[in-house]
């Protein structure tokens, strides 16, 4: 098995305040792993730290992705290494449809120019495939979306760009049950033994479709306990409070 | 948005590029009787039209400078040639223009745009129009686009009941400056019920330095009538001042309509003290799509006046102010008879140290009953060394009013910015799509060249600013 | 008698706006004789009260004539050392009558650091004879100060009421002012809040209510210099008969004053067909990681409100009266002090009566 991701000893800080006291995770390629923790724990940090986001000011550990330390690169230059983050709430950009929002996103991640009518035709049938109304592509990007909306859109750009690591920081919440099962198969369409998932949830019900490979508890800025797909199932009944405890 | 507006090099040169100051006549710099005298000869005005130049001559060296606004102190008429004649005459024919007024033109994609879809299209290059064309069906149905020396001459009792009716040559020194030394620009004149599909456009090339540009465009849509007028400017850079101080007055009748879009990208030592009014009959419609890119000064306040009930107007405006630059805009309405309404939407830009002022004034007379005006500005700061301010002036006279302004100011959003980084967009171009977003009300109301055109230039000034 | 063109914008616009300044025509300064009708309380009993009152100019004021009035002839001076931490009142009040026309007025506000008080400035009259105000107030607070400045100006609409204010706050201060503006044929206002200090909050919330032909003409200018500081500037209004209101509102965010917040509401009801509003809310800024927002609408009240409160009963004027009442309510309601919200409203009800 071979390492995709490899988070070592990552300390960060939001305003001063210390948020991740020492993260350690290491990813597969073929894996799906999946971030539980009650509210403030550091889930969302965690993501937005691999991403370098200007926010969150990382004080220690590193980052290691397909072999190469990208604790400092920006967040354009991570992207384009093929890490991708669907977001809890997505920007509204005005001014540009999402079709041609893809089509110069993947530009950039390719390096390659894109042939706009097989472009056009891929968008449409991943729109299909995630009940999406077709019109949206030529909507301005999350511009009057519903929450629904934007979290499927994001999960449409991670299929069109195709990345090697999606990081899904809590893409199910706020939505219906067939809003997740459509996102969860969008995972299954994207996975394969080459790529890897990190879901960073609260709740289970978008991982019944999906294999995980492990589970990891993460309370009050550190990873307290990891195990199986069993786990995710335990914490949903009894919740996180053994977990707090010892902290 | 196309894909060119992102992946096409775009050369600052096709604005930038001058000509050999190759003049058949200019005249000598600063302002006199004598020389205002001398412009008249050259021009064969008529009586009345030189009696007009002289007593504004007057005018002007009795006003005072505006004691608001940006410091004009920079200027210095006596460094200014007020008129100077290209080497060509008026031609219809394209071919007949000089090469290298033609060659400057084609670079700017005139005759292109003419051939793509436009109705008609002027050309005026320093003082003179130097082409002027139109469709052949529209001259059937007696739509007259010239020239105004040509209108001077040829329709002497509509220009000498216009000409300076609307903006009075008294409203401030700069009208008075352009009355007593206007040359060019453009008229038109649209009969009753003739609708034109296509746009007419003028462009105004100044090319001479230390000179000024003085067009007067004179437009009449008559009642039922419906037109949409481009004009777009620009210049060279040159290390001296130049001078833009032209004039449009839009007499739009009842029930008449008139689009008056503009694109100014004048070259950054340019003065533009421009001033626009529109007189607007019952039931009829005037929109204004303004943008504000180039020049080292301006100030314009295009302004409508809804003089017929029903009457309405809107404006839609951008500016983005670089360095250097202090772009002094906004936008003038007078709700003068019941039912009138305006929306007024503007939007600016300020980076690398450049200035934005919106300035505006809505005034509701008395008897303007059941009217409503609604304005909104955005201010976006690119930088902490670049100013943005909004002076709106909101006059209520009366209670029967629906009127609501709303302004905000701020910066680009980082939380947008990392959204598309994360995306894999570099900073420079995540933060250039969130502007070309911020402007896209305005790019989208502009003909696409146009639009192309601003989207290009917002990428240009962006370049410069940020990484 | 004379023509004054007085309260100069800082920000100018066109003349032919009408806005920069405000001209008045025959106005007479009557000469300033003694008020004694002034009755001064302080509830905590720790605040230091002298005449030691500042003899610096202002940095704008009114006018230099009317400000060089208050500095040389005030007749009533009042230097308040806040010493307080309780949240307690002073009440300042002030009644116009045959025997006390004329007041000139100085006060000079000083809060110690982290102390907390209410001052309240009231100012009232008898009859109907035309009356003279002309008063500064300054407040100066040092760090971690909380004071709230509530001026109730009943005075009548015969009266000329000048006022300037001046505010100069250091780090964590907050200052808010509570200003009633009801009296006065003229009542003109220049107030200039000085935010130098970090996260220093300046506000001011003014209601007025013009009749027969009252003129309010408000300057008000808020600089802010302090990193995350903030203002807010929020004027209802209503106006009836031929009364005018002119408001000059400017928010300056100063080169420095990075995530600062500043928020400008003005909203006038008009009354009568030949009441007018003309306002300027302008927002100044020379610095990139800011908020400025501002808001400014007029009109007269809405039909539907209107339409729903008589079909409860009421007449029209009562229930243009009750709509009237109830914007001003959050602001007046500020005001924690029940005798004068009182007095108010019984105002609003005399005011906008048959």
């Amino acid at each position: 098995m071979k390492k995709l991701l490899e988070i070592n000893d990552l300390r960060v800080n939001a305003e001063e305040k210390e948020i991740l006291k020492g993260i350690n995770l290491t990813i597969n390629k073929g894996e799906i792993h999946v971030i539980m923790g009650p509210n403030g724990s550091g889930k969302s940090t965690t993501a937005n730290a691999i991403f370098n986001n200007p926010m969150y000011t990382t004080v220690g550990g590193n980052i290691v992705f397909d072999g190469e330390d990208i604790t400092n690169l920006s967040t354009d230059e991570i992207a384009r290494k093929g890490v991708f983050m669907s977001f809890q709430s997505p920007e509204e950009i005005p001014g540009i449809t999402v079709t041609n929002f893809l089509k110069f996103a993947k530009n950039k991640v390719t390096g390659k120019p894109v042939k706009i009518f097989e472009f056009k035709d891929e968008i449409k049938k991943y729109m299909e495939e995630l009940n999406m109304n077709p019109k949206y592509a030529e909507r301005n990007l999350n511009v009057g979306f519903s929450g629904g909306e934007k979290k499927k859109n994001e999960i449409l750009q991670m299929l069109v760009l195709n990345p090697k690591l999606v990081i899904l920081d809590e893409t199910d919440s706020g939505l219906d049950v067939d809003a997740i099962k459509t996102v969860s198969k969008g995972i299954e369409m994207f996975k394969n033994e080459n790529n890897a998932v990190l879901i960073i949830t609260h709740n289970t019900k978008i991982l019944h479709n999906l294999k995980v490979d492990k589970v990891h508890v993460l309370v009050d800025g550190k990873i307290v306990k990891t195990g199986p797909q069993s786990l995710a199932t335990e914490i949903e009944e009894e919740g996180y409070g053994k977990y707090k405890a010892g902290v | 948005m196309e894909e060119k507006t992102y992946l096409e090099e775009v050369d600052r040169n096709i604005y930038d590029f001058k000509n050999k100051d190759d003049y058949d006549y200019k005249i000598k710099k600063g302002l006199t009787k004598e020389i205002v005298e001398e412009i008249s000869r050259q021009k064969n005005d008529p009586d009345w039209m030189r009696e007009i130049r002289l007593k504004a001559l007057d005018i002007y060296n009795s006003l005072e400078l505006p004691t608001w606004g940006p410091d004009l102190s920079v200027l210095d008429m006596d460094e200014i040639a007020t008129y100077v004649r290209p080497k060509s005459k008026l031609n219809s024919s394209w071919e007949d223009v000089p090469e290298d007024i033609k060659d400057t033109f084609e670079k700017l994609g005139i005759p292109e745009a003419e051939k793509k879809s436009l109705a008609g299209v002027g050309a005026q290059y320093d003082s003179e129009v130097v082409y002027h064309s139109m469709k052949e069906d529209l001259i059937k149905q007696g739509v007259i686009y010239t020239d105004m020396e040509t209108a001077v001459r040829e329709y002497p009792d509509i220009v000498k009941e216009h000409f300076m009716k609307c903006v009075p040559v008294n409203d401030h020194k700069f009208v008075a400056l352009h009355a007593a030394v206007w040359s060019g620009g453009s008229f038109v004149y649209v009969p009753k019920g003739v609708k034109l599909d296509f746009p007419l456009q003028s462009y105004f090339r100044l090319n001479s330095p230390e000179s000024g540009q003085f067009e007067h465009t004179l437009i009449i849509v008559e009642e039922g009538a419906s037109l949409h007028f481009i004009e777009g400017c620009s210049a060279p850079k040159y290390n001296k001042v130049n001078l833009h101080a032209g004039c449009v007055e839009l007499y739009v009748k009842d029930n008449a309509y008139l689009r008056y879009s503009t694109i100014e990208n004048w070259s950054k030592n340019m003065l533009n003290l421009n001033t626009k009014k529109a007189i607007i009959g019952k039931n009829a419609q005037v929109d204004w799509v303004s943008g504000s890119f180039g020049s080292k000064i301006s100030m314009l306040y295009p302004m409508s006046i809804l003089n017929g009930e029903n009457a309405k107007t809107e404006y839609t405006g951008i500016s983005f102010a670089g360095g250097g630059q202090n772009l002094d805009t906004g936008f003038k309405v007078i709700h003068n008879a019941p039912n009138t309404s305006s929306v007024i939407n503007s939007k600016s830009i300020s980076k690398n140290g450049g200035k934005c002022t919106y300035r505006s004034l809505v005034r509701i007379a008395e008897n303007a009953k059941n009217s409503k005006s609604t304005v909104s500005c955005e201010s976006l700061m690119l930088d902490d060394i670049s100013v943005s301010d909004t002076i709106p002036v909101n006059d209520i006279r009366t209670d029967d009013v629906e009127f609501s302004h709303e302004a905000t100011i701020g910066k680009l959003s980082d939380k947008a910015i990392f959204y598309l980084m994360s995306r894999g967009l570099t900073e420079e171009d995540a933060k250039a799509m969130i502007v070309r977003g911020f402007a896209y009300p305005i790019s989208k109301e502009l003909p696409i060249e146009y639009a192309v055109e601003m989207n290009n230039l917002i990428n240009l000034e962006l370049k410069g600013a940020i990484g | 008698m004379k023509d004054l063109v007085i309260n100069e914008s800082s920000t100018r616009t066109a003349r032919n706006y009408l806005i920069n300044n405000i001209k008045l025509s025959d106005i007479k300064i009557p000469k300033i004789k003694e008020f004694k009708n002034i009755k001064v309380i302080s509830e905590s009993g720790k605040d230091v009260i002298s005449e030691d009152v500042s003899k610096d100019k202002l940095t704008y004021g009114i006018d230099e004539a009317f400000t060089n009035e208050v500095l040389e002839n005030a007749n009533h001076k009042l230097k308040i050392n806040v010493n307080s931490k309780t949240n307690k009142n002073i009440y300042i009040r002030y009644k116009f009558d045959e025997n006390n026309q004329t007041l000139v007025d100085n006060i000079d506000i000083e809060s110690e650091e982290g102390c907390r008080e209410t001052i309240n400035i009231v100012l009232e009259s008898e009859g109907n004879r035309e009356y003279y105000h002309n008063g500064i107030i300054r407040v100066n607070a040092k760090e971690n100060t909380d004071i709230k400045v509530n001026i109730i100006s009943l005075i009548n609409i015969n009266s000329l009421n000048f006022i300037s204010i001046e505010n100069t706050l250091c780090d964590f201060a907050k200052v808010s002012y509570t200003y009633v503006e009801f009296g006065g044929r003229n009542s003109i206002t220049n107030y200039y809040s000085n935010v130098i200090g970090k996260e220093a909050i300046s506000n001011i919330d003014t209601v007025f209510l013009g009749k027969e032909n009252q003129l309010f003409d408000a300057n008000y200018l808020t600089d802010l210099r302090g990193v995350k500081s903030e203002t807010n500037m929020i004027i209802e209004g209503a106006l009836s008969d031929t009364s005018k209101n002119h408001f000059k509102g400017i928010i300056d965010f100063k080169k420095g004053c990075k995530k600062a917040k500043g928020n400008e509401q003005e909203s006038c009801t008009l009354l009568s067909d030949k009441s007018k509003s003309i306002a300027m809310p302008v927002l100044l800024c020379s610095e990139e990681d800011v908020e400025g927002s501002h808001g400014n609408s007029a009109g007269k009240v809405g039909e539907k409100e209107l339409f729903y409160i008589m079909s409860r009963g009421l007449t029209k004027k009562e229930a243009m009266r009750l709509l009237v009442k109830a914007k001003f309510n959050k602001i007046l309601e500020k005001i924690h002090d029940d005798e004068y919200t009182c007095k108010i409203n019984s105002l609003i009800d005399e005011r906008l009566g048959e």
